[in-house]
């Protein structure tokens, strides 16, 4: 029995394994399917798949689809949705699909385009972004550690958080002055606050922890305390950069 | 990207946590897996005592969204509170439970429990299950690195919280029933990079190879699953290790399998062995020896001596010489104990041989899981008293000739409980200096409970109990003094600390992590 279980498990292990990799990931195929998919999806999922009368494909249960589902999901629609059917052939299917999986793939698994060394002079130099964050111990504070964001953003996230950082500002990065109730003023990230306490890091990587009932004046800001840049050029080269960072993908590099 | 605000001087100043300040905890802090680098988890704290243990309340808790068994002990220094579980930690506020920083390492292969954290200068350290070391900045959680020291493809994986010294983060590797070759590994503190490494089986060739048969020593096992302890005005760590492989069925490892169900102590500089003390040569019953080696100096026999005792799931309670590895004394600390009629004079057991596993089936007490466990026992030098979780159990083994083959899940055949004899754990004090059984506690439920305990000056023990209850107790009497139910099954070891003056306790409880306090009104 346990024999044949096993057996079960394999087939269906086979098949899944036989599912991925359907989709092209070069770049060529997924620039095409952006010209189709700005045409014929984008109306519903958002241009970026952020979704709005169709579901977001940047998560939930339509960014986790198997290839062939995906395939199936675009070439014959869904039944009982709004989700139509569209027959431009397989070429043009996959083409779509591969714009659709680029939107959620992770920065170090499409090694975007742009001078890499100089991307790295920009962010420990004259772009100062290692003023505020670090890789791997390198850099300052308070911002969000970056040493494994091409492992945990999209190159498309990233461009975004250089060139409009207050579009999405990431859990525990809201900036913060608390001015206490002795005197001193402390301004950081909130790294947590609710009614009783606020949790602060401060630019020289120092943690306050303190009681609501210490500070006579909180005050919490909606923009990030990131400045947005308006050369694309150099922001291009920041991408291939940091989509780079992936501490997983270097662990021969930092073993011994 | 810069910031364009001006920043106030911080008032906040993060501390290096030093060796010596280790070698001082647990004071108002909790700074190690045992809270110390002896493992005795006796806290200095006095706040909580016998007359008002009674008013504990609980003060927070914080759940772990998708945590299914935490089993650690958490550290807690200057307000933080560190967290792990399976491939992931968090920094709590230690005074409200509110989170900090949370660190996933999302790639991570794996699935094994985590059972703490190590910290050291600025840094927090912790493992991951495919046996990674990562080392983040304590206040931010920042990586500063990510290394492997063994390969989980080969079939290494690790739950093991490490251990911070003044030259290494102490490490070790799970594998005793699957067929790995256990070690110790010392990794530099600031890069990871390995400093030394003692194999616990020995190389063809090398001393105690021959106690092998030879049988491969690259499946040998002898894991070290466990943190071990630190002496440092010896600079020897004692490093407990894990049963030999095949788990049930010694006939291709003929000898003693050393280094197997010992306590090893190494030098901290170089980790060559000093010396070492093997409690179950020949281990066919899975009786690893990973529980805490807890050491302590005492007038022995009318002698001063640096001791090191440990309640061994064998079944007895050992009394060492921590400085030469010689044996002292050792008393059974459960009743359901027949797989031996003593131990000589050097502590070598005389085993019976008909409680040795055949296919048919032999039963033995105690059972697989053991008198005892990786469950923390600890030792409040006032009372002179050790506290430990004990279980009476017997097992039915089964042992099984085939052809061992490394990862496989084969383990020479297995064991199973006796249904209409089923387990039963006991919190028992024991004197320190002959291991009587001074008093114990009772504690009815299913048989499912992992969980230590933690003494303090106060003269309160608290444990887990077998029904999910944090319990706290007279430390020289062991009468029931508060319980709380936390819902859960107890799988880890609490922990007390100070800050703002009042005295907390922590248990880490299946998905969520409860503190405790004396009740304060507001």
């Amino acid at each position: 029995m346990r024999r044949a279980i096993f057996s079960i498990f394999s087939v269906c292990l086979c098949s899944l394994f036989a599912q991925r990799n359907l989709i092209p990931t070069d770049s060529p195929a997924v620039e095409a399917g952006r010209q189709i998919y700005m045409g014929a999806c984008s109306g519903c999922h958002g241009a970026t798949g952020e979704g709005s009368q169709g579901p977001s494909l940047l998560s939930g249960r339509a960014s986790r689809l198997p290839d062939r589902t995906l395939l199936n999901s675009i070439q014959n629609g869904l039944p009982g949705t709004s989700m139509p059917n569209f027959p431009m052939g397989s070429e043009k299917i996959n083409q779509v699909a591969a714009f659709v999986r680029s939107l959620t793939a992770p920065a170090i698994t499409t090694q975007p385009a742009g001078d890499v060394e100089r991307g790295k002079r920009y962010f420990f130099g004259a772009g100062k972004c290692s003023t505020c964050h670090m890789i791997l111990g390198q850099g300052g504070h308070p911002g969000p550690d970056l040493s494994n964001i091409g492992s945990e953003r999209t190159s498309g996230q990233i461009l975004e958080s250089i060139m409009k950082p207050s579009a999405r500002i990431a859990e525990g990065y809201r900036g913060v002055v608390a001015a206490l109730k002795s005197g001193p003023t402390i301004q950081g990230v909130a790294k947590n606050h609710n009614n009783y306490s606020v949790q602060i890091l401060d630019k020289d990587g120092r943690l306050h922890l303190l009681n609501r009932e210490e500070i006579a004046k909180l005050e919490l800001m909606d923009a990030s305390l990131m400045p947005s840049t308006s050369d694309a050029a150099e922001a291009r080269h920041l991408v291939a950069f940091l989509a780079r960072q992936s501490t997983r993908m270097k662990e021969g590099a930092l073993s011994k | 990207m810069r910031f364009a605000l001006v920043f106030c001087i911080p008032l906040f100043a993060a501390a290096q946590v030093t060796p010596e300040a280790i070698a001082n905890s647990p004071n108002a802090e909790w700074l190690t897996y045992h809270g110390d680098y002896s493992a005795r988890r006796h806290s200095s704290l006095k706040q909580i005592t016998p007359d008002n243990a009674k008013s504990l309340v609980a003060k927070w808790v914080f759940h772990i969204d998708g945590a299914k068994k935490l089993e650690a002990s958490p550290i807690v220094h200057r307000g933080l509170m560190y967290i792990s579980n399976t491939n992931e930690i968090y920094a709590l506020d230690a005074r409200n439970g509110r989170k900090v920083w949370h660190y996933s390492a999302k790639n991570a292969k794996g699935t094994r429990v985590n059972r703490g954290s190590a910290i050291l200068g600025d840094k927090v350290y912790f493992v991951t299950a495919d046996c990674h070391l990562i080392a983040l900045n304590r206040s931010t959680g920042n990586l500063i690195f990510d290394v492997t020291y063994a390969s989980f493809d080969a079939g290494y994986t690790t739950s093991i919280a490490p251990l911070a010294i003044r030259n290494g983060i102490l490490v070790g590797v799970a594998g005793g029933g699957s067929g790995q070759r256990g070690f110790v590994a010392a990794l530099h503190p600031d890069t990871g990079k390995e400093v030394w490494r003692f194999w616990t089986v020995p190389g063809k060739g090398e001393i105690g190879s021959e106690t092998w048969g030879g049988f491969p020593a690259e499946m040998g096992g002898a894991p070290t699953w466990t943190t071990g302890s630190y002496d440092p005005q010896l600079n020897l760590v004692y490093w407990p290790t894990g049963n030999p492989w095949p788990d049930f069925y010694g006939g291709r490892r003929p000898g003693d399998n050393l280094y197997s169900d010992c306590v090893l102590a190494l030098d901290a500089a170089t980790g060559k062995l000093k010396w070492h003390f093997q409690f179950t040569p020949h281990d066919v019953w899975d009786w690893d020896a990973n529980e805490n080696p807890v050491l302590l100096d005492a007038v022995f026999r009318g002698k001063p001596r640096k001791l090191l005792v440990q309640a061994n799931r064998n079944g007895f309670y050992y009394i060492l010489d921590r400085e030469t590895g010689e044996f002292l004394h050792a008393k059974p600390f459960v009743t359901k104990l027949d797989w031996t009629s003593g131990l000589d004079d050097r502590g070598r057991p005389k085993v019976i041989p008909e409680k040795i596993p055949t296919p048919a089936g032999t039963k033995v007490c105690p059972s697989v899981r053991g008198a005892s466990n990786w469950m923390s026992p600890s030792y409040n030098p006032a009372t002179g008293l050790f506290y430990v979780v004990a279980l009476e159990q017997c097992d039915m083994i089964v042992a099984s000739a085939k052809e061992p083959v490394a990862s496989s899940g084969f383990r020479g055949t297995g064991n199973e409980g006796i249904p209409t004899e089923p387990g039963r754990f006991f919190l028992r004090a024991l004197d320190v200096l002959n291991g009587e059984i001074k008093w114990q506690y009772p504690m009815p439920g299913p048989g499912v409970m992992w969980a230590g305990t933690v003494s303090t000056a106060g003269g309160v023990v608290f444990t887990g109990d077998d029904d999910g209850n944090l319990v706290a107790v007279d430390a020289k009497t062991g009468k029931d003094l508060w319980h709380f139910s936390t819902g859960h099954s107890l799988f880890a070891s609490p922990v007390t600390y100070m800050l703002d003056g009042k005295q907390y306790v922590t248990i880490a409880a299946e998905s969520d992590v409860f503190t405790f306090g004396l009740f304060q009104g507001n």
